[in-house]
């Protein structure tokens, strides 16, 4: 199993276009190399849809002068073509402005071991896309056997092959490769004006890990008939139950909530919170880059800081933000090895589990909305406010009654994070910013 | 930097045999599609020119039609031995051996004046774009002392297409496209808002000097952020909506034109499937796409199929008129190709999209339509909305007003509107006169795909809505 980068074309590629930028007379330079395999199939209602392969590059510069950054990308490698992006973008910082901040992180001490973190499975090259077909064939006919649905989106094996490599003219050299696959479903019931839907999806870095068609099936069978013949409720407050793909949305909220360049940028309501209280005490959040087999790990992030695990909120007191080099200097904090292009995203981010099972937390409920799903936008980082349309399943003394829908909840997340009474113990790690099923004290819900 | 002819060196003779290769496998059509795209990027904060970038994006897709299935491959390897290989993966999807006559190519003729351009961005100075970017910077600066940050960003960007199909035709487009859009963050006793404001299209560097000057965009992000500060929690419950012109069109695009997308009718999983021809809505209620409206963000010359594009009456005065067709839409469906077939960029398959899509005028005074709500809620801004195949849909509103006795009070915080589109169609009351479009600024999703669009409406009542607010 290699898990390193055996093309030393890429390697020794993106090393000669720092030597020609520092040659064109830029202070520092980074190159950034994406060679990618994609391999996708649609199906629907037994038929194969579409079927989608590639191969892609693509490359990134940054370049600093005179503390004056420039940035350029491209998917033509041409060497004249790249070697002119170079040559524009050092003129290019010229017209920028200077900037204290500016500048390529300082050489690591440590370097993180790739294999350990097994981002890559050598097996998902070899599957042959016969297998693949029967894969998403075979997910959709096992949901159709379901008499309530009446109709299918479609189901969809993905598969991705990406390798990574970074230099930088501070010596950095460092590649990495990473597999992923998946296999959703997506499924309508009821009749054509009285329609509900949803899906499932199984995301994985090794295709063993891939749940088999039959659960994936079986669950998005189970998301869709539960809302079946919703009835509308009265605007109230109540206790809000968060599934664990909900909890998941608020986390993503959170997440661009301590982002480091939303703190700089005073676009967050938490700029000036740290080492104050934030949420009850039964919140830990963490970031963790190198956590083996996990979806959000890497061995260092797009400017090739190592990644580490970082506690974002600590007992409900809010311990860091997330940061890039860039951001960390603003805010005079290091890099927590979360940069990504000129921003910061996050790695594995994730609300520690608590004790109680999802069956206790519904037991425990003596009047409440079970949320299942949200859609619109609806999330302001300045504020905290978050208003979205919501699908859920209502709950009364202690058990799922009848689903509801053309709701809205709004709320505040500060207030979320204080009222999050019970964590529940089914962290799964279905996606790279995730938690549990949680309960939250109250939040308004607006029916008729 | 690289002219456009380089870049896409594929001779007739070339192209007629990669669509050869194509349908080697039986395929039943088969197309090229070339992308060329440069792009360029100045963003503006803390009182710095922060950054500057240049992009280029250079690559190839082809596309095998074999009954209802597509088979798709890209690569950004232009060689001519490379380009047979993508065609050899696309041809796949097909299962019997076959030979294909490609007829002689002949160029569709594309649409004219969609892009009045005067000054193209790609030929002005980057010194020049930098000032108007500070313009608007220092604009929205001085506002108001409330004003605690500003960003501003600026892109020009410009897109080479060039198809080739089996059915013997080629098109040609060349897509400019300016962006300049300007953030603001207010704060009173520790309260912080945000406005947004922002101008652009298919157009040259005169916009900024007579449509929407860099002035004028910096101070309305301002005005907007200022204004939230005072605003209050929206009232949750059932309430009349009346939609201010012009922006709120993009509920029109989320509730009713994402249905009428072609895609989602043939499959039947779109309530309006089985509707063609049948009251849906309002008799005031007409809809358009017209992706043919000059200097317009979602405008296009040709689609991404290569077909010339049309504007396409949607809803007739309440009834469903027709569907945004893509070509394996229309081929499944028999129906004539409408020219929305879009794609972000080479590495997608074409999609029936909207382009600028609109509710035409109707007879009413948007006076009168206030002047008739006892109380409810005035939505003028909404920062984004989501709609299911189901008909079911939710939109944020960023900006609006209460309104008591027929007028305009409190400005509103962040709330959120859910229904279904039917029953919201019903309940149109009243259609203003007074169409206008919203910011030259929008980008659609849709799988995943992101392309540029514009919505645009007059003053909309409708009898009844759910807000979801915090009171």
């Amino acid at each position: 199993m290699t898990e390193t980068v055996r093309d030393h074309s890429l390697l020794g590629g993106a090393a000669r276009f720092v030597d020609f930028g520092r040659a064109c007379g830029a202070d520092e330079v980074e190159i950034s190399l994406i060679d990618g395999r994609d391999f996708s199939v649609d199906v629907r209602l037994g038929e194969v849809e579409s079927l989608v392969e590639a191969a892609a590059r693509s490359l990134s510069v940054r370049v600093i002068k005179d503390m004056k950054t420039a940035y350029a990308t491209t998917s033509d490698l041409a060497e004249e073509t790249v070697h002119q992006l170079i040559r524009n973008a050092v003129a290019r910082a010229g017209l920028a402005s200077r900037d204290d901040h500016s500048g390529l992180p300082p050489p690591a001490a440590e370097e993180i071991d790739v294999s350990s973190l097994r981002l890559y499975d050598p097996d998902i090259s070899y599957l042959e896309t016969s297998r693949k077909i029967r894969l998403a064939l075979e997910t959709e006919r096992i949901a159709l056997e379901d008499t309530r649905i009446t109709n299918s989106h479609g189901a969809s094996f993905n598969s991705a092959e990406v390798t990574t490599v970074l230099a930088n003219s501070h010596g950095f050299l460092g590649s990495y490769k990473q597999t992923f696959c998946s296999l959703g479903v997506g499924l309508q019931a009821g009749g054509t004006d009285d329609k509900v839907e949803d899906d499932w999806t199984s995301v994985v870095r090794h295709f063993r890990d891939l749940e088999t068609p039959e659960s994936v099936a079986k669950k998005a069978v189970e998301r869709t008939v539960r809302q079946l013949h919703p009835r509308k409720i009265k605007t109230q407050r109540v206790p809000v139950i968060f599934e664990p793909g909900m909890t998941n949305w608020i986390l993503g909220f959170l997440c661009a909530c301590v982002s480091g360049v939303a703190v700089y940028r005073k676009a967050t309501f938490l700029a000036e919170r740290l080492g104050t209280r934030v949420g009850a005490a039964n919140i830990t959040v963490i970031d963790d880059g190198l956590m083996p087999g996990k979806l959000g790990s890497r061995p260092f992030d797009s400017e090739g800081v190592p990644c580490r695990k970082t506690v974002v909120i600590e007992n409900g007191i809010l311990r860091h933000f997330l940061c890039g080099s860039y951001s960390g200097r603003k805010l005079k904090h290091p890099s927590t090895g979360n940069s990504e292009g000129t921003g910061v995203s996050p790695n594995n981010f994730y609300l520690s589990p608590g004790a109680a099972t999802p069956p206790e937390i519904i037991a425990s409920t003596e009047k409440g909305l079970l949320l299942t799903r949200t859609i619109g936008h609806g999330l302001n980082p300045v504020t905290g406010d978050f208003s979205r349309g919501a699908f859920g399943l209502w709950v009364e003394k202690g058990e799922i009654a009848y689903p509801v829908s053309e709701v809205t909840i709004s709320g505040n997340l500060e207030q979320l994070l204080n009222q999050l009474e019970v964590v529940g113990n089914d962290l799964d790690f279905q996606a790279a910013v995730c938690g549990p099923t949680v309960r939250v004290g109250e939040l308004t819900v607006a029916g008729e | 930097m690289i002219p456009i002819e380089n870049s896409f060196d594929i001779t007739s003779t070339e192209r007629r045999k990669i669509l050869s290769l194509a349908l080697s496998r039986g395929g039943d059509f088969a197309e090229i599609y070339a992308e060329y795209r440069l792009f360029n990027f100045i963003n503006m904060e803390e009182d710095i020119i922060k950054e500057t970038a240049e992009s280029v994006s250079l690559g190839l897709g082809i596309r095998v039609i074999s009954g209802e299935k597509t088979g798709y491959a890209y690569t950004n390897d232009l060689s001519f031995e490379n380009i047979k290989k993508t065609a050899l993966t696309a041809a796949a999807i097909a299962h019997n051996a076959g030979t294909a006559t490609i007829p002689r190519f002949r160029r569709t003729k594309a649409c004219g004046d969609v892009y009045p351009v005067r000054r193209p961005a790609r030929q002005a100075s980057l010194e020049d774009k930098i000032t108007l970017v500070r313009r608007a910077y220092e604009s929205c600066q001085e506002f108001s002392p409330r004003i605690r940050k500003v960003k501003v960003l600026f892109q020009d960007h410009v897109q080479y297409v060039s198809i080739a199909h089996s059915e013997g035709r080629t098109a040609e487009d060349a897509r400019p496209q300016i962006k300049l859009v300007c953030t603001a963050v207010a704060e009173k006793d520790g309260r912080r808002e945000f406005g947004f404001s922002g101008g652009g299209g298919r157009v040259g560097m005169e916009y900024f000097e007579g449509v929407m000057t860099p002035e004028q965009i910096g101070r309305e992000a301002a005005d907007e952020a200022v204004r939230l500060l005072e605003a209050v929690d929206s009232p949750a419950g059932e309430f009349p909506v009346v939609l201010a012109p012009g922006h709120a069109g993009v509920l029109v695009h989320e509730a009713v034109g994402h249905l009428l997308e072609a895609d989602f009718n043939r499959k039947r999983t779109s309530i309006f499937w089985d509707k063609l021809g049948r009251k849906i809505g309002s008799p005031l209620l007409t809809i358009y796409d017209d992706p043919t409206r000059p200097s317009f963000r979602g405008s296009y010359a040709v689609d991404d199929e290569g077909t010339r594009p049309t504007r396409t009456l949607l809803i007739d005065r309440g009834v469903v008129h027709s569907f945004l067709q893509d070509r394996l839409s229309a081929r499944i469906m028999g129906r004539e190709l409408t020219g929305h077939g879009r794609r972000q960029d080479y590495t997608c398959i074409p999609l029936p999209r909207m382009s600028n899509t609109y509710v035409d005028r109707g007879r009413d005074d948007p006076e009168e339509i206030l002047k008739s709500v006892g109380k409810g809620i005035y939505a003028e801004r909404f920062e984004g909305g989501q709609v299911e195949d189901s008909g079911k849909f939710t939109f944020s509103i960023s900006a609006g007003h209460l309104i008591e006795g027929g007028r305009l009070t409190a400005p509103l915080k962040q709330a959120t509107l859910i229904g279904t589109n039917i029953d919201i169609l019903q309940k149109i009351e009243m259609v203003g006169c007074d169409l206008e479009f919203g910011l030259q600024t929008g980008t659609c999703s849709k799988e995943g795909q992101d392309v540029p669009v514009t919505d645009g409406c007059p003053t909309i009542k409708i009898s009844s809505m759910t807000v979801g607010g915090r009171r």
